[in-house]
């Protein structure tokens, strides 16, 4: 298929693994991050970790949507869906991710009327076909789904549907980027970025990692001669000598973004003073609300909801995971009482959670090593 | 249930879109009907981009977001 075949192919990936053991400098340590959980998930899949040399690192940054819910968020949504008459409706990996007591897919065994969608859409369309009953939305990921959820919510608007909410929990990329930054457990060298998030908001806001902190980052497809192609051009630059934003996904991503999703955005969402992320706890300005404009058809203004803050299990280290500190591997709990079938943590339930990417391609690898 | 159960093009993730022909365009309602990699088709918003049947564009949870340029 057109824009996916080149980039998977296994000739150029060889030149490029030569050309990035050609540009790094064998003393020297390189620890990269790769922001978003879609390059984690092609690390593993395809294998590309294995094609760098012994001292070039990747580590897992905390894009992924479903990984850094909040337990107490999760427990909210469980409480708006087991009010009588509610239709709710949700993307299905977040049906997996376990709250204080259970998750939503054992929610909805016990009768709570819970739905899969593909799309905020689909939820709309649901309560379109059941005037008679509530429809709510639980609403995540970063700016790649929220202008999916602002135009749901303004058809909803246009067209007058009242048993419509929506749930946001939509988070936004740079709050946490910057924490990371901030924070003293990590000594980076550059960062892929995040490439269809950009495909919204754009390489621009990016400018503040070589601004502010003297880190190159190169937003990055998902093929894996995309990343190959980010990671020699992060050696580039540190060759040079260079500190800069630069746009490896230039067929997909305008450097200024998408100018209609962010005006759609903005128009219906607000920031939050605060929101929770788990393992990285509360950033400020980092998570979205809905505007005054669109407050009639917030579920947490039309429903009651515990909000109460809850712990992570003591023995889940996804905190840890989440900011790059540990890998997947060196979990306690990962592959025996954490697994995709039964997660304990949110790593571990998406496909583009660093654990369960990692249990589902890597740990064989692994396995050959220890031996 | 599989972490996988979704393949590769996970909708829960903010980054893994699906790349999308346009077939047939809706302009008075803002929808156009679109055909996956594997021939599956969908109904899907196109308020954000400009496209024409023909015309690559980069889904992601119903939506499209970008049109896909050489």
């Amino acid at each position: 298929m057109r824009y996916v075949d080149e980039f998977r192919d296994p000739e150029l990936g060889r030149v490029l693994a030569t050309e990035i053991l050609a540009a790094v400098e064998p003393g020297r340590h390189y620890k990269f991050m790769e922001v978003c959980g879609g390059h984690t998930h092609s690390i593993y899949k395809y294998g590309v970790d294995d094609l760098l040399p012994a001292n070039v690192e990747l580590v897992h940054g905390p894009g992924c949507p479903v990984c850094v819910i909040p337990m107490g968020r999760v427990d909210d949504g469980i409480a708006i869906a087991r009010e009588p008459g509610v239709i709710f409706a949700c993307f299905g990996d977040m049906m997996r991710v376990p709250g204080s007591s259970g998750s939503l897919l054992e929610a909805k065994a016990e009768g709570a009327d819970i739905r899969m969608v593909y799309s905020p859409l689909d939820a709309l369309r649901i309560a379109k076909h059941n005037p008679d009953r509530e429809v709510v939305f639980f609403a995540i990921g970063f700016e790649t789904t929220a202008p999916s959820t602002a135009l749901t919510l303004k058809r909803a608007k246009a067209e007058g549907v009242p048993n419509f909410s929506c749930m946001c929990s939509h988070v936004t990329i740079v709050p946490p980027l910057r924490a990371l930054l901030d924070s003293p457990d990590l000594r980076l060298d550059g960062f892929v970025g995040p490439g269809h998030v950009s495909t919204v908001v754009g390489a621009r806001p990016f400018e503040f990692i070589p601004a502010d902190y003297g880190k190159p980052i190169v937003v990055a497809g998902f093929e894996p001669l995309d990343i190959l192609q980010a990671i020699r051009m992060i050696l580039a630059q540190l060759a040079d000598g260079r500190c800069e934003v630069e746009n490896q996904y230039s067929r997909v991503v305008p450097y200024e973004g998408n100018r209609r999703a962010l005006e759609v955005m903005a128009e219906v969402f607000e920031l939050r003073p605060h929101f929770e992320w788990r393992g990285l706890g509360f950033i400020s300005q980092s998570g979205l609300k809905l505007s005054e404009a669109y407050a009639d058809l917030d579920a947490e203004v039309r429903f009651s909801v515990p909000g109460v803050r809850v712990a992570d299990p003591k023995a889940c280290q996804c905190g840890e995971v989440l900011k790059g500190v540990i890998k997947p591997w060196e979990c306690k709990v990962f592959g025996t009482a954490c697994t995709p079938e039964r997660p304990i943590g949110t790593c571990m339930v998406s496909s583009e959670g660093a654990c369960a990417a990692y249990y589902n391609f890597g740990r064989f690898a692994r396995e050959r090593e220890v031996v | 249930m599989n972490a996988n159960a979704c393949g590769d093009h996970c909708i829960t993730c903010s980054d893994e879109g699906i790349p999308m022909q346009v077939e047939r365009v809706d302009e008075a309602r803002g929808l156009a009907l679109c055909a996956a990699e594997d021939g599956s088709k969908s109904t899907v918003e196109i308020a954000l981009v400009d496209v024409a049947p023909g015309d690559r564009v980069l889904v992601h949870a119903g939506v499209a977001l970008a049109e896909l340029t050489a």
